[in-house]
């Protein structure tokens, strides 16, 4: 999909999100699906098939996020999904996720953990990102297992790793 | 004396008087002879004739012969010349084979002297590629080493790390987690 395509869409999901008053939930719940989306090849490959008819999919996304995500989110990743465009959901989101923390003059600051982050460890994870970078963050905790254990964070071109699969991968090297 | 003159004469010669038989015909004098004027005109026409075959037949048939006389001895020369080429051939030929029977005898001493080369040369390039294969055997001997050296410690790295992310991944329970979160945020905090 072309640029263009890609920011008109995240636009609309951006007001979307907006008027109905949920564009912190909506903007963090889409960013996490976005990454699940991505690490699954199966969801990836169900979601962006052509044989599968739109109304399928997007029952997939129901039986998905049904109760586990706001219903703007579900009907939004659905719509997304239904119109063919599954493959840009990720481009999609993380425009949309840029664009936000533009409007809040943030940056968007993604963090990887192989387990959840509780909220008190975000907001000082949060506090310290700002403190170290020196700009106000827009932070993206998403839990992914094969970090194994520790945490690496990105923000904009800048990448803090504290992971263990880091410090396992410069062992195996140095072995 | 003309010609018509010794007609004449020869006319007055022959002139006879005929003779008759008994009942009035006219007869010849002898029964073998002829008359006498057949006898002086056929001579005369006789070496007429003769004179004229003489006078024109005789060069040309000379000519003729002349000719025949040259034609012969022209062949006689040129069988003498083939005879004497013949001669001169055989002479070659005979020189000729002498000379093959030389020829032989100096392409076989050359074919010696080319043998005696090869084997020479060929015993020098053998000697010379046993010493290169027994360099390279020992240059593939000490990469075989080497690679095999490498092997194992790649081996070794590769078991070394599954045993690395065995036991780390099977140490890392929760307080661990946090643990690991906690020192995290604190260095990352601590660090501007």
């Amino acid at each position: 999909m072309s640029d263009n395509r890609i920011e008109g869409y995240a636009r609309g999901l951006f007001e979307i999100a907006r008027a109905e008053g949920t564009l912190d939930v909506v903007e963090d719940e889409l960013f996490r699906f976005a990454r699940s989306f991505e690490g699954s090849d199966s969801l990836r490959s169900a979601l962006t098939d052509e044989q599968i008819p739109p109304a399928k999919r997007q029952a997939i996304i129901e039986d998905l996020l049904g109760g586990k995500a706001s219903a703007t989110t579900t009907q939004l990743v659905a719509m997304v999904v239904g119109s063919g465009r599954g493959r840009d959901l990720p481009a999609i989101v993380n425009n949309l996720v840029a664009r936000a923390s533009s409007v809040k003059h943030q940056e968007v600051a993604e963090v990887r953990t192989a387990v959840a982050l509780t909220a008190d460890q975000q907001a000082r994870l949060g506090a310290a990102l700002v403190k170290a970078t020196g700009k106000q963050v827009n932070l993206k905790v998403v839990v992914d297992p094969s970090v194994l254990g520790g945490i690496v964070a990105t923000v904009g071109d800048t990448v803090i790793d504290g992971s263990v699969r880091t410090r396992i991968d410069q062992l195996k090297s140095r072995l | 004396m003309s010609v018509l003159s010794i007609i004449a004469f020869a006319h007055r010669i022959a002139e006879e008087t005929p003779v008759l038989d008994k009942d009035g015909h006219v007869t010849t004098h002898s029964w073998i002879l002829p008359e006498n004027a057949e006898i002086i005109y056929g001579g005369i026409s006789s070496l007429l004739i003769f004179f004229m075959l003489f006078k024109f037949g005789a060069p040309a048939i000379k000519k003729s012969f002349a000719a025949r006389t040259e034609k012969i001895q022209k062949e006689l020369d040129a069988a003498a010349a083939d005879k004497s080429a013949a001669a001169t051939e055989a002479a070659t030929i005979r020189q000729a084979k002498g000379d093959i029977e030389g020829e032989r005898a100096r392409l076989l001493a050359d074919a010696a002297t080319q043998a005696a080369a090869v084997l020479e040369d060929g015993r020098v390039r053998l000697a010379a590629e046993v010493v290169d294969l027994e360099a390279k055997g020992v240059t593939d001997i000490a990469s075989a080493q080497g690679r095999v050296g490498d092997e194992l410690r790649a081996e070794i790295a590769r078991l070394s790390s599954a045993a690395v992310d065995h036991v780390v991944t099977g140490s890392l329970d929760d307080a661990t987690h946090q643990e690991l979160i906690e020192n995290f945020i604190n260095r990352v905090g601590a660090g501007s």
